[in-house]
């Protein structure tokens, strides 16, 4: 649960998120974030959608979604990126967007596809401070050019830093005949940075 | 707090639902338990062959055969399971049960071998094993009787059996006999421990069942006979209509 004090500020966050509230705090409608216009289009093009709710006042405001775990990352003028629906809440200090995956050519494709989370995923950027929801708490995890991490593409919450994130495939005739080792498709993350994991993969048994 | 390769820890628990293992030659996990890994790690099934000498000594089987994998390599392992609490044990010469979904990974020094109880598995002899759990694990000594859906497993005791409430017998020799579904509570049908040893709970009736066991009954049925497979397909047949 996530409890955001507002004092004459604006919080942007998950629609249908807030459980309660104090104070005098206006709640609107916000397809578009902090983004703007340009932004919105975007976002209704690509399918990385946030369907978000601003709220503006001042007042104590609780956030939950789920039963999930929050967890805080401060951002100090650097870029978070984000599986949208692992967005809890955002200070409107941040400014969102979207960026496209596949830049890496056909791996960045494949990536999208093989996750099942698409070829976009949505950024957050500037100073402030930022609640992302994980089953059971998302794990930090140091990423520098010596140690590079792999990580399950669908236990993979977000990361920051100069990252780049290629998937490493272990596809052979094994798949194909059922021997495969449950682990084929990884997410190979070299550079300097932090990458975020939780404890269970999406689109489970759940 | 950011974790890295050197400050992970070792052997231990990161969270309540995620454990890093410090994998130094080979271990066996359940498949698709890995969430992230330092170092150089390699996942063979189990059916691919490359170990066969490992598979020989420490996996015998073979109906669970596609659901376990082999690491192989150096480095820090990251395992989680749907968000479910992570905790590891030490066997010492000893025999441990264990439901299978729940079975997360195991030393090769352990012996692994299905249950005569089905959707169980057995490991022997000494070493380290994970399970997950819905909830936390909590411990009970026998004799005592518990909801199938709650239990994890059991150590160092016979394997339990069923023990039926009797207002529930009764209905089933009465006239609703074969009318009444299969499916049963915790209330109706109970597992009943006795002996010496340890009974292993979790706090939580959510069954893992799924995949796991529906693998389970289509291997069994096998053995089946003509009149038991009518009885089978009579059986599910009605529980479709009692839906």
């Amino acid at each position: 649960m996530l409890l955001v004090r507002l004092r004459n500020e604006e919080v942007f966050a998950k629609r249908g998120a807030m459980i309660a509230y104090t104070g005098f705090v206006e709640f609107a409608p916000s397809s578009s974030g902090s983004e703007g216009m340009r932004g919105a289009a975007m976002r209704s093009v690509t399918g990385e959608r946030m369907t978000l709710m601003s709220a503006r006042g001042t007042g104590e405001v609780l956030y939950a979604f789920y039963g999930m775990h929050v967890t805080m990352i401060s951002l100090r003028g650097e870029t978070f990126y984000a599986e949208s629906e692992s967005v809890l809440a955002y200070d409107g200090r941040l400014r969102s967007g979207t960026e496209f995956l596949g830049q890496g050519g056909a791996g960045g494709l494949i990536r999208g596809a093989a996750t099942g989370s698409g070829l976009f995923t949505t950024t957050l950027e500037g100073m402030g401070e930022l609640a992302i929801v994980s089953e059971g708490g998302a794990i930090a995890l140091d990423v520098t050019p010596q140690r590079p991490i792999f990580a399950d593409p669908q236990a993979y919450v977000g990361h920051r830093g100069q990252i780049h994130s290629t998937l490493v495939t272990d596809v052979g005739w094994k798949t194909f005949v059922g021997q495969s080792s449950g682990e084929s498709y990884q997410l190979k993350f070299t550079g300097q940075g932090t990458v975020y994991i939780q404890a269970a993969e999406r689109g489970g048994n759940r | 707090m950011t974790f890295n390769a050197r400050t992970l820890p070792s052997n231990d628990n990161v969270n309540p639902y995620s454990f890093c293992v410090d994998v130094a030659s080979e271990m066996f996990i359940q498949k698709g338990k890995m969430i992230a890994y330092y170092g150089s790690l390699r996942f063979e099934a189990i059916s691919a062959g490359p170990y066969d000498a490992l598979i020989r000594q420490s996996f015998n089987s073979p109906l669970y055969a596609n659901d376990f994998v082999v690491v192989t390599g150096h480095g820090k392992l990251i395992l989680g399971d749907r968000g479910y609490n992570i905790s590891s044990f030490d066997l010492e010469d000893g025999n441990l049960t264990v439901r299978s979904p729940n079975m997360l990974g195991f030393d090769p020094s352990l012996i692994c071998q299905e249950s005569t109880v089905p959707g169980y598995l057995t490991l022997l002899g000494t070493g380290k094993f994970l399970a997950s759990s819905n909830g936390e694990v909590h411990f009970l000594e026998p004799p005592v009787r518990v909801d199938e859906d709650a239990l994890l497993g059991w150590a160092d005791m016979p394997s339990p059996s069923y023990r039926y409430n009797y207002s529930y017998m009764r209905g089933k020799f009465g006239m609703v006999r074969g009318m009444v579904s299969n499916r049963t509570t915790g209330e109706e049908r109970q597992l009943d421990f006795t002996g010496q040893g340890t009974v292993l709970i979790q706090s939580s009736e959510a069954a893992l069942g799924g995949a796991a066991d529906l693998e389970e009954v289509i291997a069994r049925s096998s053995s089946l006979g003509q009149n038991e497979l009518q009885q089978l397909l009579g059986n599910i047949q009605q529980r479709l209509q009692n839906r």
